[in-house]
């Protein structure tokens, strides 16, 4: 018996079982490093990704909404109204004066009132819809996830 | 402790990674402080620049674009790529551009610039024949080239109905500001909030511009078609009599809402630089709210309307006319220097007997009395609408170092008071509309965040009661169908009064030659829907309000119940029963 333990305590005590248990260690510490590593970069290249699309929208945004502009100012000039009067005087009508007016009462007629430019559905600015992995720290990330696992697990 | 036989090789591999990590800072500090650095923004390679954002579109109350923007470019010229100069001024002229304007532009550009601004505000089809001529030179055999010339878009204030409404739009230069009318009035919120930062001169280097949220959207009471009628209407009125000028304003009585003003002469705001020739010297942009005048007869109605609510005299009291009255020891005439006899004040308003009103202030009324309503009425204080350089007029109060005696009796029919024609219409918005007198304003709405928000009406004051409103527009109604007046409508009962004035001299007494003729009126009386102000500045076919301004009333009102749909006084009764 005491064989035995005397073998085994120089097999633990050896010189190459240290040596293995070092290079072990740091192996371990290489790869979860590399796993961080690897996380991060997977993390920052699709924010990058993200960003630069984003970009590109705004970018095509601005000459878009020039454009925009430019059609509406274009389409206010053609029916402006010497534009609508030239062209209503040259298909024959003409001024109307209040003796060629016959009034008929309809009944639920609504006059016309002033515009309402509202955009339908407008309420409030829009929030920026941004990811909070886009912004929360690893600390948060985590502490969320694991809150989140929790509150899952624990539904009936 | 024995020391690792291999330690050396740590402590140097530790050591130079130390050394470099301090190069390495050493480095950033030393490029931030660099005078190199420092010297990049002093040389011209980064510029301050302002973003303005997309202005805020103006629109009639029915959705009628009536102020918006287009793209023009800026076309500079990138001066580290040595440009083709000879190809660059020929292409320029072949696309139209003022090269004059471009050669000053170079003139002024400093030593050592990278990046000069050939022209600004170029149209978009001279951007781009520009823009073609400098892809076609791209495969030009002999090497002439245009690729120094870059091109930035931007926007610029477009005005598609041109000189519509232009003395209530006012217009926006190219610095972005805003003048005049409701371009300065609202420039702040039209314009949005600039931003302002440093970008390289060097427009290859330019990457990102911030987003910068567009001015607000705004809507104004104005009526497109309504405000069209009336400036061809004052146009031809202007011919037709040969007045030097001429205004109109229509609002809605109940509301304050201005449907139309104009006033002459106007201006393409799309050519807004031509100001100086079209408004020579002191010419008022806006006369409507800018000018004071002598309104004359047409502000009996607010005397009369003040010595009724204070029942200094009823609509039947009887005034017996001998032609003449002392007033401070002035002797005042009628306007035609006749005696009119037995008068009710409804005749003295058909006839505007002067010395009949001059009695009703002087004698019937006094003078705290009498300034009190003037007062209440809002004379001699702006009315504060919302159009930018409003004037307030003046009305000259017992105690002031210039006030007469006398004036108690001239002010009652108009004379010794300035005041505008936006004052006036405001005032008589009292006698139209139940005794409230109403603010008058051009905004109708303004647009945020996609929802729309809508003035308000207010009420400034209750000059009279509503009783004393009725009891005048009725008198001013009977008078207007006693004289058979030029002003009157068939079909409509129409409110209304006229006022020829004679126009004051710098140096003191009255011009012999000239006249101011206006004419202010509301209806339908039961349920106005409008009220017209007609003032005519000299005009030289006739001299009287009642030949000149009337019929100009008449012919808006004319377009007026078209346009509104204001069917005849006996249809509407019909209609509602009674």
């Amino acid at each position: 018996m005491n064989n035995v333990t005397q073998i085994v305590q120089k097999v633990r005590q050896a010189p190459w079982r240290v040596q293995r248990q070092w290079i072990g260690l740091f192996l371990l510490a290489l790869v979860l490093m590399a796993m961080v590593a690897g996380i991060y970069l997977n993390v920052t290249v699709r924010a990058t990704l993200a960003g630069r699309e984003i970009q590109t929208l705004r970018n095509e945004i601005t000459p878009n909404q020039r454009d925009n502009a430019d059609l509406e100012t274009q389409l206010a000039g053609l029916t402006s109204f010497e534009a609508v009067q030239q062209r209503a005087e040259a298909m024959g009508f003409q001024p109307t004066s209040p003796d060629d007016i016959t009034y008929v009462a309809v009944p639920g007629y609504v006059a016309q009132s002033a515009v309402d430019l509202s955009t339908p559905g407008a309420t409030q600015p829009a929030a920026p819809v941004i990811l909070p992995e886009y912004t929360e720290s690893w600390f948060d990330y985590f502490m969320n996830q694991q809150a989140f696992s929790a509150s899952a697990g624990g539904q009936p | 402790m024995k020391r690792h036989p291999h330690a050396w090789r740590y402590l140097s591999v530790a050591f130079l990674l130390a050394v470099l990590g301090i190069a390495i800072l050493v480095q950033i500090v030393r490029i931030q402080n660099s005078p190199e650095v420092a010297g990049v923004i002093n040389q011209g390679d980064y510029v301050w620049k302002d973003f303005f954002p997309p202005r805020g579109e103006i629109h009639d109350r029915h959705g009628s674009l009536l102020a918006g923007n287009k793209t023009v470019y800026e076309i500079g010229l990138d001066l580290t790529v040595n440009p083709d100069m000879p190809t660059v001024m020929l292409a320029l002229q072949m696309s139209g551009i003022d090269l004059n304007e471009v050669n000053y532009r170079i003139s002024l550009a400093p030593v050592n610039a990278q990046y000069i601004i050939l022209d600004d505000f170029v149209s978009t089809d001279k951007a781009e024949q520009l823009m073609t001529l400098q892809k076609a030179a791209h495969s030009d055999p002999t090497g002439k080239n245009l690729d120094a010339v870059y091109f930035k878009a931007h926007y610029a204030r477009s005005y598609p109905e041109n000189d519509l409404a232009s003395n209530v739009l006012g217009f926006v230069t190219e610095d972005n500001h805003g003048y005049l009318g409701i371009e300065e009035k609202y420039d702040n919120i039209l314009a949005g909030i600039p931003v302002r930062m440093l970008v390289p001169a060097d427009p290859r280097r330019a990457t990102e511009y911030p987003t910068i949220p567009p001015g607000q959207t705004i809507i104004l009471t104005i009526d497109r078609k309504i405000q069209a009628a009336i400036e061809k209407i004052l146009d031809q009125a202007l011919v037709g009599t040969g007045a030097s000028s001429g205004t109109i304003v229509v609002m809605d009585p109940l509301t304050g809402e201005i449907l139309a003003m104009s006033s002459t002469p106007r201006l393409n705001l799309n050519d807004y630089q031509s100001i100086t020739t079209v408004f020579p010297g002191e010419t008022p942009f806006n006369r409507a709210i800018s000018q004071a005048y002598e309104p004359g007869s047409v502000s009996k109605i607010l005397t009369m309307a003040g010595a009724l609510d204070s029942g200094a005299v009823q609509p039947g009291t009887v005034f017996f006319d001998t032609g003449s009255i002392l007033v401070g020891g002035f002797r005042i005439v009628n306007w035609d220097g006749g005696a009119w006899g037995y008068q009710d004040m409804t005749g003295c308003l058909a006839n505007s007997l002067n010395v009949c009103l001059a009695w009703v202030s002087s004698t019937q009324m006094g003078s705290d009395s009498f300034y009190s309503y003037m007062q209440r009425f809002g004379l001699g204080h702006a009315t504060g609408i919302d159009l930018a350089q409003e004037t307030s007029g003046r009305l000259k109060l017992p105690g002031d170092g210039d006030w007469r005696p006398v004036e108690l009796g001239t002010n009652a029919f108009g004379q010794g008071v300035s005041v505008t024609s936006i004052q006036m219409v405001m005032a008589a918005s009292a006698l139209a509309n139940d005794g409230q007198m109403i603010y008058p304003h051009v905004l109708y709405a303004q647009i945020q965040a996609g929802k729309q928000s809508n003035t308000k009406t207010q009420i400034v004051g209750t000059p009279i009661s509503a009783n004393t409103a009725h009891t005048i527009s009725e008198m001013l109604a009977n008078a207007l169908e006693t004289e058979s007046s030029a002003a009157l409508v068939p079909g409509y009962r129409i409110a209304g009064k006229t006022g020829t004035a004679q126009i004051p001299l710098s140096g003191g007494g009255y011009d012999e030659n000239d006249i101011n003729a206006t004419f202010i009126g509301w209806g339908p009386v039961d349920d106005p829907r409008f009220i017209v102000y007609v003032w005519l500045e000299k005009p030289q076919s006739n001299k009287a309000a009642s030949v000149v301004a009337a019929p100009i009333f008449k012919q808006v009102v004319e377009k007026l119940v078209v346009l509104m749909d204001v069917p005849p006084d006996a249809v509407r009764l019909q209609k509602n029963g009674r």
